[in-house]
């Protein structure tokens, strides 16, 4: 009962901080708020609408061996004689409408020229020899990409489905090449089929392009992905857009700010210790023990009220799908514990909070960084699979792996490995920051 | 309660922090219903001990009793017999007065009906009924004061600490502080109450003990600190004329050992004042001389502070 009693005194304290109350709830909000605003526009009822990003194309390609795509599955419709075109036909399907505006130039120099001109934000250049070097097995065929530097996210999209149609375009080229290895000279033409059947099967089967892409960086639950590409309208779509970015930015306010409550609500133990309290509480007829559990169930429980009303309040005023309610509940709980375990154990290494200002400002910062890595690292593979191995290095980054395997619709097994391992690290933090602190009193 | 017996004996506490010895083989008996004082300089020792008295701090050698139970081996029962009012304000002060009392409230078992009961009579107690609901942190330093001596009377203690409760107040609150330590010896409790002022020490304590450098360098009645340094009562007067005769007069006075002068003030020494200042009126109106001005002072623990450790308390 005594634990209660300490922890609800607790609560009630850290409830009645204004500045606590900020952090807690008002911040989160407010960042991804910011986010929400700039990424679409809320007052109008939540159309998101990225400016059109102009994109400039010099195709420059002469052909290589025979090559030729019918109408049937190519974006806008065309036939494609080069590689270049099927390029430019990719970038002015209809598909892609929304996001680029796209216009031709005679010469990469007036391509560059446009950019620099700030007539367009993306220059393209296909050289002359793109289509044979695609062909040719021991070369690689290369698009020139050329960006206004003060731009990040028109040019990023851009670059992406570039990427994308050039990732897929080296999966035919190496069928191709076992195929030339195999086939006759006579039957280079077949490759044109090869090249229709990888459209038939690809991206450009997918009437929401933009949506897929997106998918990539900022995906959403299962069934979502499998609706927008195919039922969802114009507005839906961009609203599901915009979601796939807020929510993921939701989520890692979220934890990030989950750390600094657990720690500085766990801090309350060294300050209570300073404002006298705590050794009062010494002489009073209550174990040590019950005393320092009851700070801790208090740490616990506000991290937890302010998951939980984060979670629900981004419902609300954001509309964000965290994912069906067995993960995100499996993933909120690891979080509470992991983040205030964390801070149990930051501040059993803490003097007296004179030092809080350096290590939550230092540490919590620098940890909540890195864990939030894998929600930023949006174009590259690479870069990604790069960033969830060093998110993972800090707690902040298990909490934020759970959070998006719940919205992503990730298998439960996987979420629940996730959470495992958040309660195996909370038990050591724990563990450790409890012995500490029990030294120190004794 | 039985005044003669004992609330709490302490028997060869020790207790050093690294190389710092700051309690030394402190001993002393508190009697049940009784104010007893440890007086003596800051660093002398008086919180370490209370500190251990309050099984805050375990001692290095040693043992007391409070109520019968010991530190030592029985430090929960210490604690639910005992009020600790501890030298800094120990608050919440994002709570209210009552809020603060409940929850001490709490931790000293109280509950329901009977906690609510105790809170609002401690409120009357310390006079802050009107005030229950106000933030602490909103209170003048004697208003906290009040309620930190609150917390410590809620679950009704047989013995309470005091550990400098008046240190940097004003004078309205120290005398209300003096006035309820009074009233609560009055209402049965043994009041531990440590302190640096003299003066309270000399006005509150029937017992106490004087420490210096982690000892008791003496421990009595106050009348028995005195004599034990054998300290006079020192009256200082002036006349209308000049001392002249007065001075060969009053040396004749029985009970007078010493007079003197200085600056046309007569300075005399006796035993006993009350006894003493009618014979020396009587002899100076039987020479037509008229006392102007009289200045009685005590023998006080200042003195015997001053002899005992060869400084002043307040060094």
């Amino acid at each position: 009962m005594k634990i209660l009693d300490i922890a609800l005194k607790d609560l009630l304290r850290s409830f009645r901080s204004m500045f606590a109350l900020v952090f807690m709830f008002g911040i989160p909000l407010l960042m991804t708020g910011m986010f929400y605003v700039m990424f679409g526009n809320i007052a109008s009822g939540g159309d998101f609408n990225l400016p059109k990003t102009k994109v400039i194309i010099a195709n420059l390609d002469e052909g290589g061996p025979k090559f030729q795509t019918s109408a049937k599955n190519i974006p806008g419709g065309k036939q494609a004689r080069t590689m270049g075109e099927l390029v430019v036909n990719v970038l002015q399907s209809k598909e892609m409408a929304d996001l680029i505006q796209v216009s031709l130039a005679p010469s990469a120099e007036s391509a560059h020229a446009a950019v620099d001109g700030q007539a367009a934000q993306v220059a393209i250049a296909i050289p002359t020899d793109f289509s044979k070097k695609f062909a040719d097995p021991d070369k690689q065929a290369v698009i020139e990409f050329y960006q206004d530097p003060t731009l990040t996210i028109g040019p990023s999209i851009i670059r992406s489905i570039l990427n994308r149609f050039m990732d897929g375009m080296a999966g035919v080229k190496i069928a191709i090449n076992v195929f030339m290895d195999e086939a006759p000279e006579s039957d280079y033409v077949l490759t044109g089929d090869v090249i229709q059947r990888y459209l038939d099967i690809s991206l450009v089967q997918t009437e929401d392009l933009a949506g897929t892409l997106l998918d990539e960086r900022a995906p959403t639950t299962a069934s979502n992905s499998q609706t927008s590409g195919s039922q969802a309208s114009g507005s839906q779509t961009s609203q599901n857009m915009l979601l796939r970015i807020v929510g993921p930015i939701m989520g890692g306010m979220m934890i990030f700010y989950a750390f600094f409550t657990g720690s500085s609500t766990a801090q309350s133990i060294l300050k209570e210790e300073e404002e006298h309290t705590l050794p009062r509480l010494f002489t009073t007829p209550t174990p040590q023990a019950v005393i320092l559990t009851g700070k801790l169930v208090a740490v616990f429980l506000t991290v937890l009220v302010q998951v939980v009303t984060l979670i629900i309040a981004a419902r609300l005023i954001f509309g964000i799908q965290w994912g069906a309610p067995v993960p995100v509940a499996m993933a909120a709980a690891g979080t509470v514990f992991i983040a205030s375990s964390f801070g149990i154990f930051i501040n059993s290494l803490l003097k007296s909070t004179k030092q809080s200002g350096t290590v939550f400002g230092g540490v919590l910062a620098m940890t909540g960084m890195l864990g939030m890595v894998s929600i930023f690292d949006i174009n590259s593979p690479t870069a990604a699979r790069l960033g969830n191995t060093v998110s993972l290095l800090v707690p902040q980054g298990w909490a934020i792996r759970g959070l998006l395997q719940a919205m992503n619709g990730a298998p439960v097994v996987d979420v629940v490995l996730t959470a495992l391992a958040m309660l195996v690290l909370s038990a050591a933090f724990f563990v450790i920051g409890v012995w500490r602190f029990n030294k120190r009193y004794a | 309660m039985n005044t003669n017996h004992i609330a709490i004996q302490v028997t060869n506490l020790h207790r050093a922090f690294g190389e710092i010895k700051a309690v030394q083989g402190v001993s002393f008996d508190v009697q049940s219903g009784e104010i007893f004082g440890l007086l003596g300089p800051n660093g002398a020792g008086k919180t370490t001990t209370i500190s251990m008295l309050a099984t805050l701090l375990r001692p290095d050698e040693g043992d007391a009793f409070v109520m019968g139970h010991s530190i030592r081996r029985d430090p929960m029962a210490v604690k639910s017999v005992l009020g600790m009012v501890p030298q800094e304000i120990a608050l919440y002060e994002d709570l209210s007065a009552r809020e603060n009392l409940t929850f001490w409230g709490k931790m000293y078992g109280l509950r329901g009906a009977g906690l609510r009961q105790r809170v609002n009579e401690v409120l009357e107690l310390i006079g802050l009924s009107d005030r229950a609901n106000g933030r602490v942190g909103t209170f003048s330093g004697g208003m906290k004061r009040r309620v930190n001596i609150g917390v410590a009377l809620l679950h009704k203690p047989e013995v309470i600490y005091m550990d400098e409760p008046t240190a940097g107040i004003d004078p309205q609150s120290r005398r209300n502080i003096l006035d309820s330590v009074v009233t609560l010896k009055n209402q049965g409790m043994t009041v531990l109450y440590t302190t640096h002022y003299m003066e309270e020490a000399q006005e509150l304590c029937n017992h106490i003990a004087i420490m210096d450098h982690g000892r008791v360098m003496a421990c009595g009645t106050h009348e028995e600190l005195v004599r034990l340094v054998g300290e006079q009562t020192r009256i200082d007067l002036t006349l209308n004329v000049e001392a002249g005769r007065v001075l060969e007069a009053w040396r004749a006075v029985e009970g007078v050992s010493r007079v003197s002068t200085e600056n046309g003030q007569i300075t005399v020494l006796v035993e006993d004042s009350n006894a003493v200042l009618p014979r020396l009126f009587e002899a100076a109106t039987r020479l037509s001389t008229r006392i102007t001005s009289v200045d009685i002072r005590e023998p006080n623990l200042e003195a015997v502070f001053l002899h005992l450790t060869g400084r002043a308390l307040r060094d």
